[in-house]
């Protein structure tokens, strides 16, 4: 099953794809995810690096069925439009039945494997979200 | 300069399985070329997006002139995710505008049938911002999906009401030649069908199919003219839909809209035929919406009353049958669009009729609205 997976590449999304960072211009002051070479917004190239939060509220989400080529396995793959303070992320959900998800819903940050690709030895991880327990985290 | 479409060359979108990428778009270049009455160019403009990646034909627009005995010609790719037909269009007027070129050859063309879906669907996510957000596995619906979910749940709409969307492409496209699913559903099927990202099923997403399409634009008219371009626009988005104030209402969209009045002091609204990228259910309400055609939450109960079919009080959409049941042969789609609004000007168009349409709109984002592209066309009788 060798895929695409790139070495370089998953080396330089670990900050956006791990970490959840995201790009603050110091001009507008708005916040965009991932990061862009300049602010969506206004133009200004003067951004400096901030981490968003890790828990947030799911405002969508869909159960895809029509999974890509070398991730048929995880099908269906939960996908969610996550709200994180005043920034919208797209992000997988994981630890989750489908029908457990709401809108409106906390969910919270995890590291998990997005793909892999054993040929290569490349594991991809990125963060995802699982949804909240109230009074405490669960195991795993 | 005026831009006149004098030659319209369409083949049906389908599963071509015995037709290479080279003699499917020569099909239609050749008619186009054709119906055009001329054989020489001074330009070919390649629409593409898939084609690099499945066929392997880098340099496609040089392979593809010199392929279709046009030699000498000046040659130009243009790839622009879902909506490279529109932008091969007005690449194209822009040449002609500014003098560099008399007559141009457009083609269209992409095939998406010669490899299993699930490649595809691999291929097709790279329309969404690639470096980031398509690592993970979106495939091509998913953001479809979670566009419909919002969609849903802001306006009260239900699945129910959301199926007569793609009812209608699918009614309308019974009568056209070309369409790859020429043939009516019951919106009752719709939410019952095969799931591919959930609240959307197979019923709300374009099929998988071949197609090409190619268009003679000239500087002058010698009297074969179709319709005329009045303006053919694009406006970069943002890299996500995520970045959008409201995510049902793409900026990019907003901006080819505000340009056409501007430009011409018509509004979307006021044009007679309308042909919408509705790559899915969820992205064609939002287009709908977005040009001022529905007021938000909308769409579909127009289109379920049936203000968008003939006898209706909005501009016929997608006579063609839409990208839901004409077909998205990615690359081609655009020039498909304004090849079928063209003939309709004319009163050649083959398939569902609009009697008397003056003005014919094309409008289409790709992906999630990374850029916008709109062509209007003016019929010249
Ligand atoms: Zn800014």
């Amino acid at each position: 099953m060798s895929m695409d997976l790139s070495v370089p590449e998953t080396w330089r999304v670990k900050g956006p794809l791990y970490r959840l960072e995201a790009a603050r211009c110091k001009t507008c002051g708005r916040i965009h995810y991932p990061p862009m070479p300049a602010c969506p917004y206004c133009g200004s190239r003067d951004l400096e690096r901030v981490t968003l939060p890790s828990e947030g509220v799911l405002e969508s989400y869909s159960v895809v069925y029509a999974v890509p080529e070398g991730s048929r396995h995880k099908a269906p793959v939960l996908l969610g439009l996550v709200r994180l303070g005043r920034v919208r992320v797209v992000a997988e959900i994981t630890d989750a039945d489908p029908s457990e998800l709401r809108t409106g819903m906390e969910v919270e940050a995890v590291l998990r494997r997005i793909r892999s690709d054993r040929e290569a030895g490349i594991i991809r991880y990125g963060v995802m979200f699982r949804p909240k327990l109230k009074g405490g985290s669960r195991g795993g | 300069m005026e831009v006149y479409i004098t030659g319209v060359g369409l083949t049906k979108v389908g599963r071509h399985f015995d037709l290479s990428l080279r003699e499917l778009a020569a099909r239609a270049a050749f008619e186009a070329l054709d119906s055009a009455r001329i054989d020489k160019v001074d330009a070919v403009v390649v629409a593409s997006t898939l084609s690099y990646r499945e066929a392997g034909q880098f340099d496609l627009a040089g392979h593809l002139a010199g392929a279709l005995g046009l030699k000498g010609a000046q040659t130009l790719a243009m790839e622009a995710g879902d909506a490279s037909g529109l932008a091969a269009v007005e690449a194209a007027c822009s040449l002609i505008r500014a003098g560099s070129a008399e007559r141009v050859l457009v083609v269209g063309v992409d095939k998406l049938t010669d490899y299993v879906s699930s490649r595809v669907y691999r291929d097709l996510q790279r329309l969404y911002e690639a470096e980031v957000q398509a690592l993970y596995d979106i495939g091509h619906a998913g953001v479809a999906g979670l566009l419909a979910r919002l969609y849903m749940e802001r306006y009260g709409v239900g699945r129910d009401t959301l199926s007569y969307w793609p009812a209608m492409d699918h009614s309308h496209a019974k009568h056209n030649p070309y369409a790859m699913l020429p043939f009516a559903i019951d919106p009752a099927a719709v939410p019952r069908a095969l799931k591919v990202a959930e609240p959307l099923t197979l019923l709300d997403s374009f099929p998988l199919g071949d197609g090409a399409a190619a268009l003679v634009l000239e500087s002058e008219p010698h009297g074969d003219a179709r319709a005329k371009v009045v303006l053919a626009t694009s406006a970069a988005g943002y890299p996500s839909f995520t970045m959008n104030e409201d995510p049902l209402a793409p900026e990019s969209v907003g901006e080819v809209a505000a340009r056409l009045r501007e430009v011409t002091g018509i509004a979307p609204a006021n044009v007679d035929v309308i042909e919408l990228g509705d790559t899915f259910t969820s992205i064609g309400v939002i287009l709908a919406e977005s040009l001022g055609l529905s007021k938000p939450g909308r769409a579909a109960v127009d289109a379920m009353e049936g203000r968008f079919t003939l006898g209706g009080d909005g501009p016929v959409v997608n006579p063609s049958g839409g990208l839901k049941a004409r077909g998205h042969p990615v690359g081609a789609t655009g020039v498909y669009m304004v090849g079928e609004l063209a003939l309709q000007l004319s009163g050649e168009y083959p398939g569902l009729r609009v009697d008397g349409a003056r003005r014919g709109l094309a409008v289409m984002a790709s992906g999630d609205g990374s850029s916008a592209h709109l062509v209007l066309v003016e019929g010249v009788a």
